[in-house]
Parts: C-alpha cells; sequence; structure tokens
C-alpha cells in the first residue's frame, strides 16, 4: 500500500518517524523488563504513553495500519493498568508480534513509502481483539493470589519532605539499595531513559551524609540488610535478587500511589532534537561571521586612524560590542558539539560485568571523570576503541581469581576508565591492576611475525615494544579467545585515533598493570596550528605534532651522503626543509627548524619564516583536491586568504616513498 | 519582447547582455574567451563571476590547480581551464593576482576556472545549437555539448560535466 505523503506534511512525517523509532526502541527494554516484571505499573504507564503517541502521530498522517495495531495495544495496556487483565506469556506474545509489525511498517514508510495492507495485518489485528476481549487463556486466581501477597509483605512507606517524585520513585524501584547503589542503576540505565535530573539530587544528599533511611519514614521497613553486603555480591547476585525485589516495589507503589503521584513538580528535560547538519550549517556560518568581523575589525582601525568624529566613535563602540558578542557566539556554537563523555562510559558497567561472568574473573570497574565533555564527533568514533581496550584489559590483562590470590594481589581485579582535561585536549585512560606487558613476550612475538628485525628488536625501548602491539596482525593472549579477537583490533584502535589527530600512550609493568592513554583534541573542527613560512606562502602545521622549535644554525646541520642530519643538543635527527617536501622553490634561507614527533622518532624539518601560533578551523579542500599528499586540508585566515594546513606526518611518509621508490 | 531585450540593456551576474534574440525555448549562457576562443557555458552551471581574489597555490596538486580560493568562506579550487581542455595556454606571472574566475557547478563540487575575458551573456533558442561543430576548432569534441553561430562568431558551448568527471 503506497502512502501519498502531501509536500507540507513531509517534515511532520520524518519527525514521526524519528519519534516512533525511539518510542519502539524503548519498548524493546520495556516489555523485557516487564516480563519479569508484569505488575510494574511505572512500567505499564509508560508503555501506554507510547503506543498512544504513536497512535496520535500515525493518525495524523492517515497511517491506518499502524493507528489499527497501535490502538489495539494501546488499549491492551490500558485494561492491564487498570488491573482489568493481566498479562500471560501468551498475551505477551500477542503484544510481541503486534509490535514487530509495527516495526516493520515504519521500516517500510521509510525506506519506500509504503505501509503493510490492511488484509496482510487483519489476522494480527483480530488476535489483538481477542486479546482485549480476554479470549486468551488467564489465570486470575493464582495471579491475584501472588499480589496480595506481595502487596502485604510491603510496608508503607512514607518519604519525609523535600524529596523529588522521581527519587521516590527509584527508591521504591530498588528497595534494598542505598542512595550510591540507586546512582549505580541510574547510570546503568540506557541513557535516554536516564533521569538526568535527579543525580545532582542524590549526590547533593550523598554529600550530606544522609541514606535512603533517613528519607522515609517507614512503618514497616523493607529488608535493608542486603546493603551491607559488598558491592561485587549485590552486583553478581543482582539479576536474581532484582527480580524479587521490584516486582515487590512495584506493587508497593501501586498500594500507595499518593506517595508517588502527590506534588508532581516534574522538571520534563528541556531538550530538543536537532539535525547535526543543522549544527554544522550553523558552525560554517558563524565561522564566516568571525572572518567577517576581523574584516570589519580591520577597516574600522584604519577608518579610526584617518578620521576622528563622533560618529566614528560610535562605530568603534558598536564594532567592539560585536566583536565581544561574535566571540561569545563562536564559544556557544561550539559547546552545541560538546557531549559528556558519560554517554559512553554508561555502556561499560555492563560490559565490565557480562565479561567478568563469561571469563569467570572477578573485575570491578571504577570510572571517572564522566562530565567530562568533548565534541560528538570524536566521541561517536571512540566507542569502539575503548570497548576494544576494556575487553583486551579483561581478557588479556586481568588474571583469574586463582592466579591474583596466588601472586598476593586482592581477588578482585581493577579496570579504571578515566577521562580528564589537559590543556587543549582531552585524555582517556584504561588502566588495570592485570598482569602487564611484557616487552620480552611482545618483541619475541614480533619476530616470530616478522613484524621486526632481530636487529630492531634488540635495540627496541620498552615503550617502543609496547607501540608494536599497534601493528596490524598482532595478539599477545596466549590462547584466541572470542572476548578480544584475533589481534585485529588494536591497529584498528590505533589507526582510529590517530585519524581523530590523537595519540595512544601505553605505560605497563609486567604484574602490576597496564595503563592506556588516548589523548585527543577537544574538537575536531577546531584545531591549534603554527603558521610557517615557506616560498612565500603561509601553512599551518598542527601543533599537537610539533614537538619543539629551534633557531637553524648552519654549523649544526651535518651533510650525510645525500642527506643532511641535524644536531639537537646531543642528538642526530634527519633533517629536511619544507621545501623539499612541498617540491617548491628552495632559495635556502632558512630561520627555524621545527622538530616533528613521527611515531616515536623526532624528525628535524627547515621553514623560513615563523609566525607564531594560531586557532584555526578546519575545512575541507573539495572533492577535486581530496587525495593530495601531505595537505590535510585548509583554513581562511583573517584576512580571508587560505591557508593550507600540512600533515608533516604523511609529507614525510610521502617524501620517504619517493626516495625509496617503494611504500613502507 | 526582443523590442525590450536591446543590446547592454538587461545585466546578469553584472555583466553586459550581448545578444537580443529571444525565442519560445531559450538557452542562455555566459560566453568567455578562452584564447581566440568564443566558449559558453549554460547559466544554471554557474555560481557566480568573480575577479581579483587571493589564490592559494597548493603544492603537489595536479598541474592543472593553479590554487584554492575562499569562496565565502567555501574552500574553492580553482583550474587552469585551458590546460584542462589542452589548448594552449601561457601562465602569467601574476597570475595569482589577476585574473576572472567562473565559478562552476561541476560533479566535483564547486570548482573556478581562469578565463581571459568574460564576454557577457547570451541568449539564443534552442534550436540553434548544432549538435558538430563546424570547421577546426581548438578543443577536443568531448568536452563540447554543441556550437552556436552567433552574428560574427561561433559560440561554443561546454560540456560542464564531461570536463570534469574525466579521470585525471
Amino acid at each position: 500500500m503506497k502512502v501519498e505523503i502531501p509536500e507540507e506534511l513531509q517534515e511532520i512525517l520524518e519527525e514521526f518517524l524519528v519519534e516512533a523509532e525511539e518510542i519502539l526502541e524503548n519498548l524493546d527494554q520495556d516489555l523485557v523488563d516487564l516480563e519479569s516484571n508484569p505488575e510494574d505499573k511505572e512500567l505499564l504507564n509508560k508503555i501506554f504513553r507510547g503506543m498512544h503517541t504513536l497512535k496520535g502521530g500515525a493518525g495524523f498522517l492517515n497511517l491506518t495500519p499502524i493507528v489499527e495495531i497501535a490502538h489495539r495495544i494501546e488499549d491492551i495496556f490500558n485494561k492491564l493498568r487498570n488491573d482489568e487483565m493481566t498479562l500471560t506469556p501468551e498475551i505477551m506474545d500477542v503484544i510481541l508480534e503486534g509490535i514487530d509489525k509495527l516495526k516493520e511498517a515504519l521500516q517500510m514508510l521509510k525506506d519506500s513509502q509504503e505501509l503493510p495492507d490492511m488484509e496482510e495485518i487483519e489476522e494480527l489485528l483480530s488476535r489483538l481483539d481477542a486479546v482485549l476481549k480476554g479470549e486468551s487463556p488467564v489465570s486470575t486466581a493464582s495471579s491475584e493470589g501472588s499480589r496480595e501477597e506481595s502487596g502485604s509483605q510491603e510496608g508503607e512507606i512514607e518519604f519525609v519532605d523535600g524529596i523529588s517524585d522521581k527519587l521516590k520513585e527509584l527508591i521504591l524501584q530498588y528497595p534494598d539499595k542505598d542512595l550510591a547503589g540507586i546512582l549505580e542503576e541510574i547510570i546503568l540505565m540506557p541513557p535516554d531513559k536516564r533521569p538526568m535530573d535527579v543525580i545532582p539530587e542524590i549526590e547533593k544528599l550523598i554529600e550530606e551524609g544522609k541514606d535512603v533511611k533517613d528519607l522515609i519514614k517507614k512503618k514497616e521497613a523493607p529488608p535493608q540488610e542486603k546493603k551491607e553486603k559488598e558491592k561485587r555480591e549485590t552486583l553478581e547476585e543482582q539479576t536474581a535478587s532484582q527480580k524479587a525485589v521490584s516486582s515487590k516495589s512495584s506493587s508497593s507503589a501501586s498500594s500507595k500511589p499518593k506517595a508517588v503521584a502527590k506534588k508532581t513538580e516534574k522538571k520534563s528535560s528541556e531538550t530538543i532534537r536537532v539535525d547535526v547538519e543543522r549544527v554544522e550549517n550553523l558552525m560554517n556560518l558563524v565561522g564566516e561571521i568571525v572572518l567577517d568581523r576581523n574584516r570589519i575589525l580591520r577597516v574600522t582601525q584604519d577608518v579610526e586612524k584617518e578620521c576622528r568624529t563622533e560618529a566614528v566613535e560610535k562605530l568603534v563602540e558598536a564594532v567592539t560590542s560585536l566583536d565581544r558578542t561574535v566571540s561569545d557566539l563562536q564559544v556557544a556554537v561550539m559547546k552545541l558539539r560538546m557531549q559528556p563523555i558519560k554517554k559512553i562510559f554508561s555502556k561499560f558497567p555492563r560490559l565490565v560485568r557480562d565479561l567478568a561472568r563469561k571469563l569467570n574473573k572477578k573485575v570491578q570497574l571504577i570510572i571517572e571523570g564522566e562530565d567530562t565533555e568533548l565534541d560528538r564527533s570524536i566521541l561517536d568514533k571512540l566507542e569502539d576503541p575503548l570497548i576494544h581496550l576494556v575487553r583486551n584489559a579483561l581478557d588479556h590483562g586481568i588474571e583469574p581469581p586463582e592466579e591474583r590470590v596466588a601472586k598476593g594481589k586482592p581477588e578482585v581485579g581493577t579496570i579504571r576508565l578515566f577521562a580528564y582535561h589537559e590543556g587543549d585536549h582531552i585524555v582517556v585512560g584504561i588502566q588495570d591492576d592485570g598482569r602487564g606487558i611484557d616487552p620480552e613476550k611482545v618483541k619475541k612475538k614480533a619476530l616470530e611475525k616478522g613484524l621486526i628485525t632481530p636487529e630492531q628488536a634488540a635495540q627496541m625501548s620498552d615503550k617502543e615494544a609496547y607501540e608494536l602491539i599497534f601493528l596490524p596482525g598482532f595478539s599477545t593472549a596466549d590462547k584466541v579467545s572470542d572476548v578480544s579477537g584475533r589481534g585485529v583490533g588494536m591497529d584498528v584502535v590505533a589507526s582510529t585515533i590517530h585519524s581523530l589527530r590523537g595519540s595512544i600512550e601505553i605505560d605497563s609493568e609486567p604484574g602490576r598493570g597496564t595503563t592506556i592513554l588516548l589523548k585527543l583534541p577537544l574538537t575536531v573542527a577546531i584545531i591549534r596550528t603554527l603558521m610557517l613560512g615557506c616560498n612565500g606562502q603561509v601553512y599551518a602545521v598542527p601543533l599537537h605534532s610539533v614537538v619543539e622549535i629551534v633557531r637553524y644554525q648552519e654549523d649544526q646541520v651535518k651533510e650525510v651522503g645525500s642527506f643532511r642530519s641535524f644536531m639537537l643538543r646531543d642528538e642526530v635527527l634527519p633533517l629536511f626543509s619544507l621545501n623539499e617536501l612541498l617540491e617548491v622553490p628552495d632559495n635556502n634561507e632558512k630561520a627555524f627548524v621545527v622538530i616533528v614527533k613521527v611515531g616515536e622518532k623526532l624528525i628535524a624539518v627547515s621553514i623560513e619564516k615563523l609566525f607564531g601560533e594560531e586557532e584555526i578551523v578546519i575545512k575541507s579542500l573539495g572533492e577535486l583536491l581530496s587525495d593530495i599528499p601531505g595537505i590535510a586540508g585548509a583554513t581562511i585566515a583573517g584576512d580571508g586568504r587560505v591557508v593550507l594546513i600540512l600533515d608533516l606526518n604523511s609529507l614525510l611518509s610521502d617524501y620517504r616513498t619517493k626516495l625509496i621508490g617503494v611504500k613502507r | 519582447m526582443s523590442e525590450e531585450v536591446k543590446e547592454k540593456e538587461r545585466s546578469v551576474l553584472g555583466v553586459e547582455e550581448l545578444i537580443g534574440e529571444v525565442h519560445e525555448k531559450e538557452v542562455q549562457v555566459i560566453a568567455f574567451r578562452l584564447n581566440e576562443e568564443l566558449v559558453g557555458v549554460p547559466i544554471e552551471q554557474i555560481i557566480e563571476i568573480t575577479n581579483n581574489r587571493d589564490l592559494t597555490p597548493v603544492p603537489k596538486a595536479p598541474s592543472f590547480v593553479i590554487g584554492v580560493m575562499n569562496l565565502r568562506g567555501k574552500i574553492v579550487p580553482v583550474i587552469n581551464l585551458k590546460e584542462h581542455l589542452r589548448i594552449p595556454y601561457q601562465i602569467p606571472d601574476d597570475i595569482y593576482q589577476r585574473n576572472k574566475i567562473v565559478i562552476l557547478e561541476t560533479p566535483k563540487g564547486e570548482v573556478g576556472v581562469i578565463v581571459d575575458e568574460i564576454v557577457g551573456s547570451v541568449k539564443f533558442p534552442e534550436s540553434d545549437i548544432l549538435p558538430e561543430p563546424i570547421g577546426t576548432i581548438g578543443i577536443d569534441v568531448k568536452f563540447i555539448s554543441g556550437v552556436v553561430q552567433l552574428d560574427r562568431e561561433l559560440l561554443i558551448l561546454l560540456n560542464v560535466e564531461s570536463i570534469f568527471n574525466q579521470e585525471e
């Protein structure tokens, strides 16, 4: 069935699709929760509301098949939440089938603007109808009994004043957790369901030294002994205990609706969904304004020099104010793209727990600095490398409990995942207290695989040896497991980080553990660069690749055959001139030498002029010039001219390729 | 209609309009000179005409790339169209300062081409386009979508798609 959506409703359709997808995505998790927890009124309400929204949106757009299915599912949940019906696995099957059909229909709508025909869904609709009429077998007696039982078990809970409803719900949901435990639960929730507004409240309460028992006046206390148990035990037992616990909590919520529904001052999170493209567009426009502002500033200065009248003075005043506003605007737009790293860190507690159980290891995960913000485009690309590194830490780093005990280490291993700002970049790190990396073992392995020569191995420092694990086709685990793969990952991790203009540092002590630090720029759009002059042109070189700058002195240059080298203190570095790297005329008037780090090696590059540091916005050179070796992009300088951004790393490797005639 | 549209009366993109022949289905091109040839590009494929913009040379780029320029915050490559079309050319010393650049919409994005002189905007009925080039012209036939005989000379219509789709 083809759907005709008029032009003016297209935008609404797109919004509907996004919203519907989100609802259905959440629904999956909710329904799984509901199965283990069929009486949870909160959950039932949520699903009901979701279906209602879906139905409303679809109705507006005249998407009849979706309306019909959603309407029936909504009705079923309406009955469920009003206790007119009890959820059985049979009912659940039909509901799930309906949800699957909804998903299918939405996918069709998205791909080809089509919907399933009504005949196709008729059978499903009639089954949903049957459920609605209560025709499926429902064992009312038993469920009634169990509900009463659990209801009577639960004591009355009344909260002290000044606690938000959201927090009350959470306390009811996790009755045997203390505040820290609840906080942990919140962090474990999927980000879109996480009640962010409660977190500061809980943190404040913890700071004040309060705990759950201080917040509730209770006539009959919920079981609290478990609270004293050690965290990791709770973690292990959680799935089992949670089932029992949360069914209790949900019925307590329904038996005391007053406690929850009182004084609802819900702070809805004030966010809107914005297409990334629009933000990019905004960034570009702001970049334009910044350049125009610079031009206006210059012209105003000239005008000021030439004539000093009252009007000019006012102009200067206005321009100064414009200058400030534009700077603020620039920062504000940059911030639009910043997101806390929590977005990806929050996935790790579950990942680590699942993995630890799978590998029979005991691990606790410590997360620090999850509020550190970084550019969204970096964040998106960081997730896979981090998952890989954490998996590696668990699989190769942390020893099995027996081995740890034998070594005199605590039985439970620790993995620390942290992030912090350092200057103009952020550092994301993974630290484990496992067995560490043995440099000799790494070298041996690399030799076996033919990745290095014996001479290289002999000269290699430990740090250099650690870097070997980032070479393609390297794996140090004695046995290959399905957890951290076959060594195809680390090189991908390294190339991802490098593509973000970041760097990786490994530090390891055999027997004590490994720390891997990823240094990343705050944003990919703006970088700090060094402005250089060469052959009358200005070039920008990203500052992160520059180690130091020294004056060019003839007596420090040595000719070695056709190559030159540069003496930096007591080190001899290969020396190239930027002119020869760029293949432009060279008049041999050098003023400075820039020391660049390529991998673990330092290389000297001589330049003619040095203009200093500048922050620039990277722009692409366009498709026609997309693959010129050594040129990473371009930027527009204050005077409106285009300045090319050099990638010295690839410039040097390209030059080497040309010299040797082969790729390394 | 042809009464109103007299020579040099209307201006399109700030350049003078030359020919006043208007018919039912008309094509409008911007005409410019490459050496002695009069060539034209349909106005739909032209983004703007600019001059005296600073060009930044790009080292290690293909030789037909003269440089890149800043077009309202976008970086646009500027190429030597003559070299690209394989017709004789000389690059004047002051090419980075003095030039007329026509910015074209191409399959490879916006690209500027350097031309010797902007002649103006030309309108003619679509039926005037002759599929084959007449006589000998210096440009490869595959880069041409047709020719038009104007009053005094021949206008060569360039095929922007084929020019920028060739593999370098």
